[in-house]
Parts: structure tokens; sequence; C-alpha cells
């Protein structure tokens, strides 16, 4: 108990001094999983919308797929994008496999069903209303489609920080595709895993600090903007 | 009287089974319509279609004696007839900022915009609640909110499905009135309602539809209709 108390004292003394090692692991944490959800959104909120709002072929199954992979587990994920960036893989030319760019796009298959699921629930239960009277009022179907996202920001949020939720902390996927590499690859969740394996408990309990931090504002950031949309129906 | 516009052989099947089947429905121009039916009768997806919201099976249109086709019709519709729903939909944002909506969508300038929406909503009385959340505003408030924001962008046919349903007395009158106004102003207006006696005094002519076919049920002020239409099973008066 006195250890765990040490190295949790050890932990918040290391981010408070501004330990470049602690800050350079946030740091691309932040960076690859802000990437990846800034590229993710707008075409996940554009096949939300479209599956909400419009009858086409395949559109149940597709509805069904984007559920169904919203659960499945970031290593395999990593694993199916590893065998495609390896060498002897389809994409091995590119040589993206232990770099920030393979991370990313591994962080953006990860969110991206999760992002079409919310946001598609948010859009099914928006007034249909909102888009006819958009229409009828002259807006143009893309003018009309940002009408409809202001109306059902609130759930948009919600999917948005959910997605980067998922993303942030996932270590499957990282670890595969990144390979863990200090000052390229190495994230919060890899690092944690790293230190903890060698017995530095306070580099890992400092990391986790970070994420925990990070979920409680993210989760009062939704909490927030969901009471707004409530009060505002 | 010269027809707005007409639409002729009409027709839309939803979920299989036929909704609408009209041979021919012409809106005369600066006429007040009654438009009649039971719930279910396709009142609602006739004035979707009408306002290029819903696409029909098929369909003719001849805008201003111009023969086209439902695609070319599309633009002309979509900017001079506007449908407002049973309850409108006031998006979440102010009330001046729902009357200014369709001028930005116009490309009106915002200096431009806040004059007209000023006048507007002098117009319709209601510059006391420019600035209040539109989502906050009673049944009768949104739906002269939504009147004043159609009649802005200048229509030249107003769809209306049931105007004063589940309204109190004075939110009633307070509609019928600008109702009036409206078609004082030359802009046609179709009126769909159970509550004949709250809108027919500025009605022109009274359509009924039943089983998706429209038929003419009185010229209220003759001769001022010019329209007949539509289905096999349609009388004149």
């Amino acid at each position: 108990m006195n250890n765990i108390g040490q190295a949790s004292a050890s932990a918040f003394q290391l981010l408070i001094s501004g330990d470049s090692d602690i800050w350079e692991i946030i740091s691309l944490s932040f960076g690859v999983s802000f990437t990846a959800i800034l590229i993710a959104t707008p075409l996940a909120l554009v096949i939300a919308f479209l599956l909400a709002f419009f009858q086409f072929p395949l559109r149940r199954a597709l509805i069904a797929l984007f559920n169904t992979f919203m659960s499945v587990p970031a290593v395999i994920i990593g694993l199916s994008l590893y065998l495609l960036l390896s060498r002897s893989g389809p994409l091995g030319d590119l040589r993206l496999l232990f770099t920030d760019k393979a991370m990313i796009i591994g962080q953006i298959m990860l969110s991206f069903p999760l992002l079409v699921a919310m946001a598609h629930a948010s859009f099914q239960a928006a007034d249909r209303r909102a888009w006819e009277t958009a229409i009828t009022l002259g807006a143009s179907p893309a003018r009309a489609f940002f009408t409809l996202m202001y109306e059902v920001r609130f759930g948009l949020i919600a999917a948005v920080v959910a997605g980067f939720g998922r993303v942030i902390a996932e270590i499957g996927c990282s670890m595969m595709v990144g390979g863990n590499i200090l000052h390229a690859t190495r994230n919060i969740p890899t690092a944690i895993a790293l230190e903890t394996s060698k017995g530095e408990f306070a580099q890992g309990i400092a990391l986790g600090m970070v994420l925990l931090v990070l979920s409680l504002s993210l989760n009062a950031g939704v909490s927030i903007f969901q009471g707004k949309g409530e009060l505002q129906a | 009287m010269s027809d707005l516009i007409t639409y002729k052989n009409l027709s839309i099947s939803l979920s299989g089974k036929l909704v609408l089947d009209i041979d021919e429905l012409s809106m005369p121009a600066h006429q007040c319509t009654l438009l009649t039916g039971k719930n279910g009768s396709g009142k609602t997806t006739l004035f979707k279609i009408m306002s290029g919201l819903l696409k029909p099976d098929s369909a003719t249109i001849y805008y201003q004696g111009l023969e086209m086709s439902w695609k070319q019709a599309k633009p002309y519709i979509q900017k001079d007839i506007i449908y407002l729903h049973q309850q409108p939909y006031l998006f979440d944002a102010s009330v001046a900022d729902n009357i200014a909506y369709g001028l930005y969508r116009a490309g009106e300038s915002k200096a431009s915009a806040h004059t007209k929406v000023t006048q507007a909503l002098d117009w319709a009385n209601l510059s006391h609640l420019a600035h209040r959340s539109a989502k906050q505003l009673s049944g009768g408030e949104k739906q002269r909110v939504a009147l004043t924001r159609a009649r802005i962008l200048s229509p030249r046919l107003l769809l209306l499905d049931e105007p004063t349903a589940s309204m109190d007395t004075d939110a009633k009158q307070q509609t019928s009135l600008l109702l009036q106004r409206l078609k004082t102003e030359g802009i046609s207006i179709m009126i769909s309602s159970h509550e004949t006696h709250t809108v027919e005094h500025i009605a022109d002519r009274h359509l009924h539809i039943d089983s998706g076919k429209i038929k003419l049920l009185d010229n209220i002020q003759p001769p001022k209709v010019t329209i007949l239409n539509t289905s096999k099973n349609t009388h004149k008066q």
C-alpha cells in the first residue's frame, strides 16, 4: 500500500515537473487520436445522415455492419492492419508499419463504426421536419444537412467524444501497428503497459492519471452538452 | 384567372399502396383554396409533392403555362412554393434568426436581412419576440413565426397543413388574420383543415380529397375557379 502511495506521489511529481518523456508521450497520444477523429468524423457524419434519412438497397445491412464493427476488439483491427501494412502485405510498399501514420489509420478504423452508429442514432431521432423546413425555405441539400447537424449537435458531439474516448485509450491496435517505439510511436496506453511490466509504476500511474482526468472531463462535457440539449428540446 | 401551376397525372404509391391518383390539379394565382379530407386521405402527401419535398411516381407540371417534367419544375417549385407543417418546425435559434433563415439561403446580406426581418416582425406584431428562443414559443406564436418566415421569401404559393389545429380561440383568430393579410398581398394559399369554419371566410374554393382523388366541392366565390381536376370520379359544381 505504501508502495502504491509512493508511486502515486512520484507520478504526480513527474507530471507537474514537466518530465519531457512523459509529456512527449501524452502529446503523441493526443496528436494521433485527434488526427484520427478529425479525419473519420466528416465522412462518418455524412454516412450516418444518409443511413438515417434515405432509403437505398443494403441500407439495413450497412447499419447492422457498422453496429457489429463497433464492438470489434482493437487488437483484431490491429492484426488486420498489421497484415496489410507488413512488408509482405498488399500495402507493404507504403512502409507505414510502426509509424504514427499507421496508428492514425488504425484509430480511424476503430472509431469510424462507433461514430457512424452513434451519429446515425442521433439523426434517426432528429425531427424530419427540420430537414424539410430547411429545404422548403430554399436551403440546398448540403446547407440543409448543416442545419440538421446543428439541430442535433448535442448527440453528434457525444458521438465524437465517445469516438475520441475509444481511440485515446486503446492499446491493441497501437501496439501492433505502432510498435511502441520511444520518441516515435509510444502513446499513453502502450507506455503504461511497458512501464508497468518493467516495474516502473510511477510513470504508468502518471499516464493513467492523465487518462483518468481526460475520461472524467469528456464525460462531464458530454453530460453538460446533453443537459443543454434536454433543456432546449 | 390564370393558373400558377398545374399538376397532371400525379400519382404516388407508398409502401405498395396507391396514395394519390390525381388527373389534374391547378392552383389559380392569388386564390385561397381550402382542402378537406379524412385523416390519411393524402393531404400531407399532396402538399409535400406540390412543394417539391416528395417525388411523385408520375407527374407532368405546367408552370405558368409551360409544360415540364418533375425534375425541370423542381427548382421553380422550391423557389416559389413553401410548405408549412401542421406543427411548424422552428430551428433552435431566436425568432429573428428563424425568420432570417431563408433570406441568408437566398444570398441576402446581413444588413439587408436585418432590415427585412425587422419589417416582417412588425408586420406580424411579433417584434416583442424577436430575441426569444423559438423553441420556447406557444403553438400559436410558432405558427405566426412560421408564416412570417415564409412570407419574407415572397412565395407565390403557400401550402398550410392544418394551420389552426390545437390552437385556442385567440391564437386561431390571430393566425386567421395573418392568413387574410397574406391573401390580400396576392399570395396564393392552399389550406388543409378540419376546422373549416376558421378559414372558409378567406377561401375562394373548396376541394375535397378522398382515397387519393380530388374533387371540387364548392366555388365559394364563383367564377374564380378555373380548375377542375382530377379523377374519374370527379364531379363539377
